[in-house]
């Protein structure tokens, strides 16, 4: 039975993700940030596909410990029902903060979510996605355009403001994925990102502040369902063959940021490693 | 620069120990959470590569500093900052509080303080100036009902660290006083600001800027700081108006503002 892992799965794109793929007989494993809604998205699956094998594990993603704790228990979980094996990481979970708000490390919590707890988890599941030859996907964003890392301050300790570091975390999305490739190719591991488009979730409501939500509840509607991305995912994880392109966008190839090359992304690898106290290196693939 | 930070595992000490991390000052850092001490250490080492010291330590507890104080000594670490963070926020009535948490708001606001402050200038490096910051707040400005206890706490420090100043001034030691409104520093807070709607935004300052600001006024030689000029404005009308008017005028706005929000704490 094919697997998946897909973080901040409770809810918006990553709930309709771990709803296709359910659907379709992957072994879902689910991580949500509260119990509460952790039970409500498995009884919601459940509702449809009786006979879906569903597991969801609780964890905060943004406090790096968080992210070690859980990957423990996926990699239990996995290695009892799955052989140790994983085809899917999808990295979705993802956040909006209208103010400078940093993790327990000190580290900027957009930067922290969207991009440090990726970086981390996929690196713990990382040899059991290689036993699969698995796929890591990213959701990513179309905003990652018209903007670069700033390397100085990577943080935005100094001109924070809440567009400018959602956007430059989803540029790091690409990077990573464009890193990962580059480095694990040859093991057979592919990664992708997907953009979504515009979304009607609640991403920009949850934790912000009044102005942050109030443009995000007027943009909002002017979105799709996320089940239209989820076909996209759903899609990369499908094919039998890896599909050859970065970034993905209605089940399609689509043109990323010039920023996304090499150099960047074995910059930002490299600072990830420092940040999460890890090296690739040393799994040894 | 070798600083001492409490309060360093959260919220504006974090802020402060972020700051410090990112001018290279050397640091020792002290914070009740342990767990969290330890997070923010790791993190400032891997972020800026710094020279970081962290032990946890209870300030209201003369034994849990007298210890941490034996290590300082130990590997004779002198200072040349204080940054004086740890603080605790009740909101609510008086009589809506157990005995001991009430007391225990001036046990770590003021006397831990004062405990600390002492202790630091004992260990100030010889032969270079000394700076202190003590973190007061815009509430010390007004007599707060809902927050009383909080806001005298707050203005002891006020009253406490403008006579420390002069006292100090001619030992080539600056004492500077913030006086923030809101922090975006928890969740908690975060939404203690949201439940205040136009006024909770208008008064609340980014942490980081905050930070930045006052390590910047306090070795400049400044001895107060109130961040946004809003915050500016309503620290003189606490001057000019009546305090049983300003008592009165508040007492309505946070009874309103708990109301939506049961648990809720801001600075």
């Amino acid at each position: 039975m094919k697997s998946v892992v897909i973080t901040g799965a409770t809810s918006g794109i990553g709930l309709e993700t771990a709803r296709v793929l359910a659907a379709q007989g992957f072994f879902l494993i689910g991580i949500g940030r509260s119990v509460e809604n952790c039970k409500r998205a498995e009884k919601s699956i459940f509702s449809d596909y009786p006979k879906a094998k569903i597991k969801y594990f609780t964890a905060d993603l943004i406090q790096q410990r968080e992210v070690l704790r859980v990957a423990g228990e996926v990699q239990d979980c996995l290695s009892e029902n799955c052989d140790s094996a994983l085809d899917v990481l999808i990295n979705n979970a993802g956040c909006v903060r209208s103010w400078y708000t940093t993790t327990d490390e000190g580290y900027e919590q957009q930067f922290a979510l969207n991009h440090l707890a990726a970086f981390l988890l996929t690196y713990k599941l990382l040899p059991m996605l290689k036993k699969a030859k698995g796929r890591i996907i990213m959701t990513g964003s179309k905003s990652h355009k018209g903007t670069k890392v700033h390397w100085a301050d990577v943080m935005l300790h100094k001109g924070y403001n809440p567009l400018k570091a959602y956007k430059q975390s989803k540029l790091c999305n690409i990077l990573f994925a464009r890193g990962l490739n580059d480095r694990f190719a040859g093991v057979g591991i592919r990664a992708y990102v997907v953009d979504p488009g515009l979304v009607n979730t609640d991403i920009g409501n949850k934790n912000t502040g009044t102005l942050v939500n109030l443009i995000w509840t007027l943009r909002k509607r002017h979105g799709v369902s996320p089940a239209v991305p989820a076909k996209n995912y759903a899609f990369l994880c499908e094919c039998d063959d890896p599909p050859e392109g970065l970034y993905y966008y209605l089940c399609r190839e689509r043109s990323y940021s010039r920023q996304v090359t090499q150099e960047n992304a074995d910059r930002l690898f490299v600072l990830s490693e420092r940040l999460c106290g890890i090296s690739y290196n040393d799994l040894d693939l | 620069m070798n600083v001492l930070i409490t309060g360093a595992a959260g919220g504006l000490g974090r802020a402060f120990a972020i700051e410090c991390g990112r001018r290279g000052y050397r640091l020792f850092l002290t914070d009740v959470n342990k767990d969290g001490l330890m997070c923010i250490r790791r993190g400032l080492e891997r972020q800026f590569g710094t020279t970081v010291a962290a032990i946890d330590c209870d300030l209201t507890r003369a034994k849990s500093v007298d210890r941490m104080l034996a290590v300082i000594d130990r590997y004779n670490i002198r200072f040349d900052m204080l940054l004086n963070i740890a603080g605790i926020d009740f909101e609510g009535g008086f009589m809506g509080r157990e005995r001991e948490n009430v007391v225990n708001i001036v046990a770590l606001n003021n006397a831990a303080t004062l405990r600390i402050t002492h202790a630091a200038l004992e260990r100030r490096r010889s032969g270079r100036p000394f700076t202190i910051v003590f973190v007061s707040s815009l509430a010390s400005m007004f007599p707060m009902p809902l927050k009383a206890v909080y806001a005298a706490s707050k203005r002891f420090l006020l009253d406490f660290s403008i006579s420390l100043r002069q006292e100090l001034k001619d030992c080539d030691v600056n004492v500077l006083t913030l006086c923030p409104g809101g922090l975006a520093t928890t969740p908690e807070a975060l939404r203690g600001i949201a439940v205040q709607g136009f006024w909770g935004n208008a008064t609340t300052n980014s942490l980081e800027t905050v930070a930045r600001k006052t390590l910047d006024l306090a070795l400049a030689g400044k001895g107060l700081y109130i961040p946004g000029g809003l915050n500016r404005l309503l620290s003189l009308l606490g001057k000019i108006i009546p305090r049983p008017l300003v008592a009165a005028v508040i007492y309505k706005r946070w009874r309103r503002a708990q109301s939506r929000w049961p648990t809720f704490t801001a600075n």
